[in-house]
């Protein structure tokens, strides 16, 4: 598929900020090509460059160099085209918290240029979508911060957008407002909606996307599916539960396949070498020796893993 | 590299290709103005001080009519009206650009940047809605005075000469204080920037003729525009309708409207161009 055929492309995208020795690097040479239908995930820390990137593909800040290109059209010569074609959903869920939800909607269809007589019906519509229709006449500084990101998100969707940029949609809502817009963005993604989101939260990344990409200081450090990335890190630890008196036959057996992890007391752990594969030959082994296998488990590398050895560090509050 | 982006497998968006910026400056107006009316406790003030004021300086000051120098008035109600309006005009302005501030403080400004609505449409919307406020405060302002004794030798003609002024001074001020907004991005800026006005408005003949000033006060008042503005007004009501007053107080707001035009559109391509 040629370039200009993707939803999202760039290529050397830089932002910088302040000059001579202040120079900030927010966004130093990035790469992505997101395939249509796909939903990636920009994960990153606070300050690793996600949402400045975001804003330049978004038109709402002009790269330092390098060149992008959303839903066929160049995000510089061509921002106009790039704003009509794409849903944004920014940080913090950015709504007037003086008007109802209703009327949001319909200034929202007012800019996107629907025809009037749409308005009402999908803003009644997309109220629906997002479970706020009993919600839609009030205003929304009183709404929660779940509802705030479901009406932020349906007022992306006012024109029906190809290509959606989610920055952070879940960051601060708790876990059941999280699951549901987790719902709903598959949803739509299975509609055939390019969904590019940032997110801190691994957990997010893992369950939504598709390919990800870890950014840090401004810098792509890997990308790549989550499970292939996973698999890179090293391979799956295999827990092996085994009686009391077997301990050292089983461990001299296990060692065969790769080298002994630390593991839960009472369990013996091994990185396998050949990977999950290896599973049916170490049960094979300690049932020829005669060893009695009391529980089993492999686990895989987590994007916690991928993360820390991309970046040397661990993400606050990462689930493992 | 060159395919036509229809051919990309890309589901077809329903915008059509053109959208009125008409529509989008009138939604955008509309909301300006909603949003100033549900915060009572911003409107209040720039609709209850100035009328303190005039009443104050009516009880203070009615013998000061006699000075020599202060203009003939039946009452010094008839001289504190254009005052009274500016007064209003500089608060509700400063609203409106406060609104425009907190807009780029929660990010719903960047919300509006990712339309397809023009710039210019954006800006314009937040100034229609002040403009619509300063005409209105304008004529709150006479009709809430005429039962205490205004008289408005201008009559129909006079309202109608204050209320265009009135307008275009609220767009003045209102950009110029847009301007503020869209290069700090911060609400609690634009408010800090509010005393500065009211020092533009004490020294000038807002609330005393020049006549009646000397020294460096006098001066002041001598090259404040806003002296020259208040005047016109003023003469609108005390004095009837002539070229002379219409010039004044139509001119010297259009002229600081172009002035603050300028700032703010070059503050939001500063905007635009770094943020």
């Amino acid at each position: 598929m040629s370039e200009t055929a993707l939803p999202i492309v760039a290529e050397g995208l830089q932002r910088y900020f302040g000059s001579g020795d202040n120079i900030v690097k927010a966004v130093d040479g990035v790469d992505l090509q997101i395939q249509p239908g796909e939903i990636f995930g920009f994960l990153g820390p606070n300050g690793a460059g996600k949402s400045t990137t975001v804003r330049m593909l978004t038109t709402l800040l002009r790269p330092t160099g390098g060149k992008g290109r959303v839903a066929g059209f160049d995000i510089v010569s061509e921002a106009d085209s790039v704003r009509r074609n794409i849903g944004v959903a920014l940080q913090d869920a950015a709504i007037d918290p003086l008007m109802t939800g209703t009327e949001l909607l319909r200034l929202q269809a007012v800019l996107y240029g629907l025809p009037k007589a749409q308005h009402h019906q999908r803003a009644g519509e997309l109220l629906e979508r997002v479970g706020l229709t009993a919600a839609g006449g009030r205003r929304v500084g009183t709404y929660s911060g779940g509802m705030r990101r479901r009406l932020d998100l349906a007022l992306s969707l006012i024109h029906e957008p190809s290509v959606l940029f989610l920055d952070e949609p879940t960051t601060g809502l708790d876990p059941m407002s999280r699951i549901s817009l987790w719902e709903e963005i598959r949803r739509l993604n299975n509609d055939g909606t390019t969904v590019l989101l940032t997110t801190q939260y691994l957990e997010e990344a893992d369950q939504l996307a598709e390919r990800i990409a870890i950014i840090d200081h401004g810098v792509i450090v890997r990308k790549g599916r989550p499970t292939e990335l996973k698999a890179e890190v090293g391979s799956p630890t295999l827990f092996v539960t085994v009686d009391e008196s077997t301990h050292q036959i089983a461990t001299g057996l296990l060692a065969k396949f790769g080298e002994l992890r630390p593991s839960p007391e009472g369990s013996l752990g091994v990185g396998l070498h050949e990977g999950p594969s290896a599973v049916s030959n170490v049960v094979r082994e300690l049932d020829d020796a005669g060893i009695t296998v009391r529980n089993l488990e492999l686990r895989e590398p987590s994007l916690d893993d991928v993360f820390a050895e991309a970046t040397g560090y661990r993400l606050e509050g990462a689930e493992s | 590299m060159t395919s036509p982006v229809t051919t990309a497998p890309l589901t077809p968006t329903r915008a059509p290709a053109e959208t009125s910026t008409i529509a989008q400056t009138w939604a955008l107006s509309v909301r300006s103005i909603q949003s100033l009316l549900r915060q009572p406790s911003l409107i209040v003030p720039s609709l209850i001080f100035p009328l303190f004021f005039a009443a104050l300086g009516t009880s203070s000051f009615s013998r000061a009519t006699g000075l020599p120098g202060f203009p003939a008035v039946d009452s010094y109600l008839d001289f504190a009206l254009a005052g009274a309006i500016v007064q209003g005009i500089l608060f509700g302005s400063t609203t409106g650009a406060t609104a425009l501030a907190t807009d780029i403080e929660n990010g719903f400004f960047d919300r509006l940047l990712a339309s397809p609505s023009t710039r210019t449409g954006i800006i314009v919307g937040r100034m229609a809605g002040g403009m619509a406020y300063g005409a209105f405060q304008t004529l709150f302002f006479v009709l809430v005075l005429l039962p205490f004794g205004l008289s408005i030798k201008g009559g129909i003609g006079g309202v109608v000469g204050l209320m265009v002024s009135g307008t275009i001074l609220a767009l003045a001020i209102g950009a110029l204080m847009s301007a503020m907004a869209l290069l700090t991005g911060s609400a609690e800026a634009v408010q800090g920037a509010f005393p500065l006005l009211f020092i533009a408005l004490f020294f000038s003949s807002a609330f005393f003729p020049r006549e009646t000033m000397s020294g460096i006060y006098g001066t002041m008042a001598d090259f404040n525009p806003v002296s020259h503005l208040v005047e016109g007004m003023r003469d609108l009501v005390i004095e009837g309708v002539s070229a002379s007053a219409l010039a004044r107080a139509i001119l010297v707001p259009a002229a600081l409207a172009v002035v603050s035009i300028a700032l703010s559109l070059r503050a939001l391509r500063h905007r635009l161009g770094a943020s």
